[in-house]
């Protein structure tokens, strides 16, 4: 089987946290995927400066981003009807995968929530994920987004069976123990569970 | 019949960008990507060690206008900032002590933050561990090859008195 790959390099990338090392890092990071074009915001208030100046194609998203964090963010983004990036993917990143915050992640409108810190593995994994698991949009009167009920594909590729893998460093294994928590929760509705 | 109270929602299948080009031929695989952005984490290590010693020094700031009883009210942003940074930072550069004790300091702050108790020692603590875990011969060490440390540690976080979760995330 030929092995599934990602093409970032004509795709605007916001990236979004309040840490400049860690804007750095993730810019660094992107570019070994292969992206061409980033832009950086501190802040909600840049993140919208930016959505409004530049065509946005994937949003990476810091949930405690200074201003109205990146859950309020999300939810701000997906109800403005006229807005051009209101069915963009969004990733929002947390420090904190208890699963009252994923789920709050994903009721916001959250394409995916990933688990900092973060590494290379984990990251390309969601970006491959939201890319070809592309999920139907709801749009109701209570929310807008990506359907939370979306289908059981799987893990991402490159990753084993979860349960039973062993916990190793971030660095060997490319991935944070902490996204299989998150994983669970973006999965359960699948099997009627919320 | 539909019922009239729950109006029917829109589904629709969006065409994105980013789902129409990211799937292109010509994109870049896993194990390129990793061994690609691995290769860009390592052109920063260089440079991290000096970065490592601004961040904590920034909260040894901090810490020394709380103890002198001249810090500003803002401090607990300020202190959340670097402690967050250092977490976020230290296991994606290879350094996961570095994550590991800025993480249960963050927890701290968060607490403070959220109404806890203001206790100055169990910050202090967490200021010598990460004055050790920016040695050379601890910053390579990971969390489970210090158990001491960690189960100090967790014993400090424990005693900041626990309040509702707050707003962060």
């Amino acid at each position: 089987m030929t092995e599934r790959t990602i093409n970032l390099r004509d795709l605007s990338i916001l990236i979004a946290d309040p840490s400049p090392y860690l804007r750095t890092l993730l810019q660094g990071m992107l570019r070994g995927f292969g992206a061409g074009k980033m832009i950086e915001a501190k802040d909600a208030a840049e993140v919208l400066q930016a959505l409004g100046k530049h065509r946005i194609d994937v949003l990476l998203c810091d949930g405690a981003l200074p201003g109205d964090g990146g859950f309020v963010l999300t939810r701000r983004i997906r109800r403005e009807s006229g807005n051009e990036h209101r069915t963009m993917p969004i990733l929002l990143m947390t420090s904190d995968p208890r699963e009252t915050i994923v789920k709050e992640g994903r009721d916001a409108g959250a394409n995916m929530v990933v688990a900092k810190p973060l590494s290379p593995g984990n990251l390309y994994d969601r970006l491959a994920w939201v890319a070809f698991n592309p999920r139907q949009y709801i749009d109701t009167e209570g929310y807008f987004g990506p359907d939370r009920r979306f289908k059981n594909v799987g893990g991402p590729d490159g990753i084993g069976r979860r349960r039973g893998d062993a916990i190793e460093s971030v660095k060997k294994t490319g991935r944070a123990p902490a996204q299989d928590k998150i994983d669970k929760v973006f999965n359960a509705t699948s099997n009627g569970r919320k | 019949m539909a019922d009239k109270s729950f109006p029917e929602a829109r589904v629709f299948s969006p065409n994105t960008r980013f789902h129409a080009l990211a799937r292109r031929p010509g994109g870049v695989s896993r194990s390129q990507a990793i061994a690609g952005a691995q290769a860009r984490i390592d052109e920063m290590q260089p440079e991290f060690g000096g970065w490592l010693n601004a961040e904590i020094n920034a909260l040894v700031e901090v810490v020394k206008c709380l103890k002198s009883g001249a810090s500003e009210p803002a401090w607990i942003d300020r202190a959340l900032f670097h402690s967050n940074q250092l977490r976020d930072v230290g296991t994606t550069m290879g350094f996961e002590l570095v994550s590991y004790v800025a993480n249960t300091l963050s927890m701290i702050l968060d607490r403070i933050k959220a109404g806890a108790d203001f206790n100055l020692a169990s910050i202090t603590c967490h200021m010598d561990a990460l004055a050790l875990v920016r040695q050379e011969s601890y910053r390579h060490l990971r969390p489970d090859q210090v158990p001491e440390l960690l189960n100090g540690l967790h014993q400090i976080a424990e005693s900041v008195s626990i309040v509702p979760a707050s707003g962060q995330k």
